[in-house]
């Protein structure tokens, strides 16, 4: 086996994705990893709670040894197990983290593992700053049936933050990647349609946000459509939904103390926007989604918007591990990033 | 990934604060749930003190808990008190709980939530994490600031010398209470320093009795007085001081004046007497030369010390009074315990905290400073300021510091030299001439040579204030006592006669009370050097 693999923690974006790339893809190659300075120079640095659910997590299915899985700790030392444990798993974040980033961790693993697994992941479901449920259900996983593995992934119970108590069920079924992924083309004019999700607070904020966006995109009254639903606490989401072909992209908003319902509206109708003026297929969230599966799979292109801080992190970490490089090209706005057999 | 302590967090469910059903609790601020809610603070038990009737309320808040924090168990434990603003009844509750508990540091880290319950409540947690009796820190949650959704949450250690901030004041602060022990003299014997420090740090911690015991004129009294005031001003002792000399103390007099009596208790009790013990209640009790006190007096000051309550002579109703105590003596109570004169429980209850103060002789350093101080002392007190010329002070710090000085009278003889010095200096100022009279003097106390006046020389000023009859008494008991190889060898000798007459009488018990109402003892009168048998 290959010697410890030392990851600067505060690398590039320096955030918590440092952490969950590397776990991952030490859990896949078997390699022992040390990660330093962990989130250095944040608020609250080194493990929060969320991360450290998800180095547990990480743990479990690899039978692996770990040093300094403490809050706050700045330094993490993880020594896979010599496979990957396919089953039945829960996962649970506290503190209304997020959900979905403890399954970002464990998904590529569990996806190459010799045996179907069910993860029931409990927390929170629609946080800001990480993929909701609806963009990993409806851009993401399609892309990865794509390269072979099929994941269902079910929202039991919507969580959103600060009340939590939110619950998925990821139900994988595992395949070799298939190489010569291609996303380089979307279909256009694309569909778009919008959803107002509101729990236990009044539909009127859903039918403001949808207002906003039906004005700004042009939108019918019939392309969107109001969610209430039920849950611990209360929550709001708005999301686009544009249906390319090939790809759907999906842009969220979330609703926040203090901020209007036509703010997030508005932030989410802009970031829609700048994919739909960039002609690409990939926004810059499923950008980041598809890169390690591109990696391990050894080859395949997708074009994007211009890649960001995060996505050129997350680049730079996988190729610590694989032995998959990245290039990238620009071409009047758009840019393509492919991995080279 | 073993988390080597279990991080358990104790707090009252708040009525107000935490309670809450329906989505708007979402957008409040609730302590006990926004604990759960920290990014940063892993929680593995809460143990939630919860009132009986709020029960039902705490279900919700309990629920949202556990829905937030799935690995945090939740442990409801029903606290019920009648008044929350009844600081009796909560601390004692809440005592009792803490003691139940019985959390052991080693394997659980404590944090005490003291941002919920009654403000009493709050404080109830608060003195009893400071005192130990919750082994933990305290954690204290803050509501949110403008553009965030949780609060904040802090842990706040009492143990506050781990505040590098704070420690330089606490510094500032000690050298402050040990100055003040040692009167302002800023004395230099590093040994004696480091003795009033750690006397210092008992004196405010603990209420223990303390014995003092050094020499004559070591400055037990004068200690044993700061102390006091010490306490007075910094733990808000209510009571005051009382100071006997157990010399003084005889007979059936000793058991009346220290426990008190009732009317007709014995033969001259005409009225109730409330006695020393019952004087101090609150304050503090000096008693000076224990070793003296009668092996009655003892086991009776020992239940005093021990439960707080005596019998008054004749009473068959005790009294309660709580006191300190501080006891001083110049005798090896070892030795009194080994002859049967001092009880060995009573020396084990007191020996506690023993400080030994050295005598002048083993502190010459310490010589100056007290010249000073002493100069100091006068002009407050006389009204006029007296100095020594140069000559005259290196003249006698030559002869002060020098190691066959014998200072046997220590402190207070140091303190009437200067007295002495001081009144007959002409014009303020203290001249060689002045400084040799003085030396002659003490020398001549020290090598016992025949002297004019023997009282003046053991009792200083205070001589002046004895009547004729008492003194030309006391010159011929010092004589005696000079020329006596002990203190009993002396009480043969001035009890001569009532010894032919009575058999069994204890002549060195009797000389040695006789020279206590002087505040005196053997060793202040006896010569330098025994004489040949």
């Amino acid at each position: 086996m290959a010697g410890l693999l030392v990851i600067d923690g505060a690398f590039g974006e320096g955030g918590g994705q440092v952490v969950r790339t590397s776990l991952a893809l030490s859990v896949i190659t078997g390699r022992p990893i040390r990660i330093e300075n962990i989130r250095a120079g944040r608020k609250k640095p080194g493990l929060l709670r969320q991360h450290l659910t998800g180095v547990r997590a990480a743990a479990e299915i690899s039978d692996a040894e770990v040093e300094g899985a403490e809050l706050g700790s700045r330094a993490l030392t993880f020594r896979p197990g010599p496979r990957i444990r396919p089953g039945t798993y829960r996962f649970a974040v506290g503190s209304a983290g997020s959900a979905n980033l403890v399954l970002q961790t464990v998904l590529p693993a569990l996806v190459l593992a010799d045996a179907p697994s069910t993860v029931v992941l409990e927390g929170g479901t629609h946080n800001m700053k990480s993929p909701p449920h609806g963009f990993l259900a409806k851009a993401f996983l399609p892309q990865l049936a794509r390269f072979g593995p099929r994941v269902e992934l079910s929202l039991d119970r919507w969580g959103f933050y600060p009340a939590g108590g939110g619950q998925m069920t990821a139900t994988i079924t595992p395949a070799a990647l298939r190489k010569g992924f291609d996303l380089t083309e979307r279909r256009d004019p694309v569909e778009l349609t919008a959803v107002g999700v509101v729990s236990n607070l009044p539909p009127n904020i859903a039918r403001r946000e949808l207002k906003v966006v039906q004005r700004k995109l042009k939108l019918d009254e019939a392309q969107t459509r109001i969610e209430s639903v039920g849950g611990p606490g209360p929550g709001n989401v708005v999301w686009i939904e544009a249906n390319a072909g090939k790809v759907t992209e999906v842009f969220t908003g979330f609703g926040q103390k203090g901020v209007t319902a036509e703010q997030v509206a508005e932030r989410t109708v802009r970031e829609a926007k700048r994919w739909l003026e960039a002609g690409a297929p990939v926004g810059e969230h499923l950008a980041d989604q598809l890169l390690i599966p591109m990696a391990l799979a050894g080859s395949g292109r997708f074009t994007t918007v211009k890649p960001t801080l995060h996505t050129l992190t997350n680049m730079a970490v996988i190729e610590r591990f694989l032995p998959a490089r990245f290039a990238s090209e620009e071409s009047s706005g758009r840019w393509t990033i492919s991995v080279a057999d | 990934m073993t988390l080597s302590k279990k991080r358990v967090v104790l707090g009252f469910y708040g009525s107000v604060l935490d309670a809450g059903g329906g989505p708007k609790r979402w957008e409040r601020w609730r302590p006990t749930v926004s604990l759960f809610q920290q990014p940063d603070l892993h929680v593995d038990r809460l143990d939630l003190l919860v009132s009986p009737d709020l029960e039902s309320a705490a279900a919700q808040t309990i629920d949202d808990i556990r829905r937030l924090s799935p690995e945090t168990e939740v442990v409801p434990i029903p606290f019920e008190v009648r008044d929350p603003w009844d600081f009796e009844e909560v601390y004692g509750l809440l005592h009792d709980h803490a003691r139940a508990r019985g959390d052991d540091p080693d394997d659980t880290d404590l944090l005490v939530h003291i941002t919920t319950g009654s403000h009493v409540m709050q404080i109830c947690l608060f003195l009893l994490t400071e005192a130990h009796f919750l082994p933990g820190r305290l954690l204290q949650t803050a509501p949110p600031r403008k553009g965030e959704e949780v609060g904040h949450w802090t842990i706040i250690d009492l143990e506050l010398d781990r505040y590098a901030g704070l420690a330089s004041r606490f510094e500032a602060v000690q050298r402050e209470s040990t100055s003040f022990l040692k009167a302002g003299i800023d004395t230099r014997n590093a040994a004696f320093n480091a003795l009033v420090d750690r006397i210092e740090r008992v004196a405010l911690r603990s209420s223990a009795p303390i014995l003092l015991t050094g020499p004559t004129g070591a400055g037990k009294t004068r200690l044993a007085r700061r102390i006091y005031e010490l306490r007075r001003q910094r733990v808000a002792l209510r009571g005051p001081m009382v100071e006997v000399n157990c010399a003084t103390l005889r007979g059936d007099q000793a058991m009346a004046a220290l426990f008190g009596h009732v009317r007709g208790a014995f033969t001259g009790a005409v009225s109730d007497r409330r006695g020393l013990l019952a004087a101090a209640d609150g304050g503090l009790l000096f008693l000076d030369e224990i070793a003296e006190l009668g092996l009655d007096e003892q086991a009776m000051l020992l239940r005093a010390i021990e439960e707080h309550r005596f019998l008054p002579v004749g009473s068959d109703r005790e009294i309660e009074s709580t006191f300190q105590l501080i006891a001083g003596t110049h005798a090896d109570l070892g030795e009194r315990v080994r002859t049967g004169r001092f009880r060995e429980d009573l020396l084990a209850r007191i020996d506690l905290w023993h400080f030994h103060m050295p005598g002048l002789a083993e502190r010459r350093e310490d010589i100056e400073p007290n010249l000073a101080y002493e100069l100091d002392a006068f002009a407050r007190d006389e009204g006029r300021r007296v100095t020594f010329t140069r000559e005259a002070r290196e003249r006698f710090l030559d002869f002060a510091l020098h190691p066959s000085s014998a200072w046997r009278g220590n402190f207070r003889e140091l303190h009437a030299a200067v007295q002495r010095m001081a009144t007959l200096a002409e014009g303020g100022r203290v001249r060689v001439g002045d400084v040799e009279h003085e030396i002659g003097r003490l020398e001549g106390g020290w090598t016992g040579r025949a002297k004019a006046d023997p009282v003046a020389e053991v009792l200083g000023p205070a001589a002046d204030d004895l009547d004729r009859f008492d003194r030309v008494q006391l010159a011929d008991v010092i004589a005696v006592c000079r020329s006596a190889r002990s203190l009993s060898d002396a009480g043969r000798l001035l009890f001569a006669e009532s010894r032919k007459r009575r058999a069994s009488v204890n002549d060195a018990d009797r000389l040695r009370k006789y020279l206590a109402r002087f505040s005196l003892t053997f060793a202040d009168c006896a010569g330098p050097v025994p004489p040949p048998p």
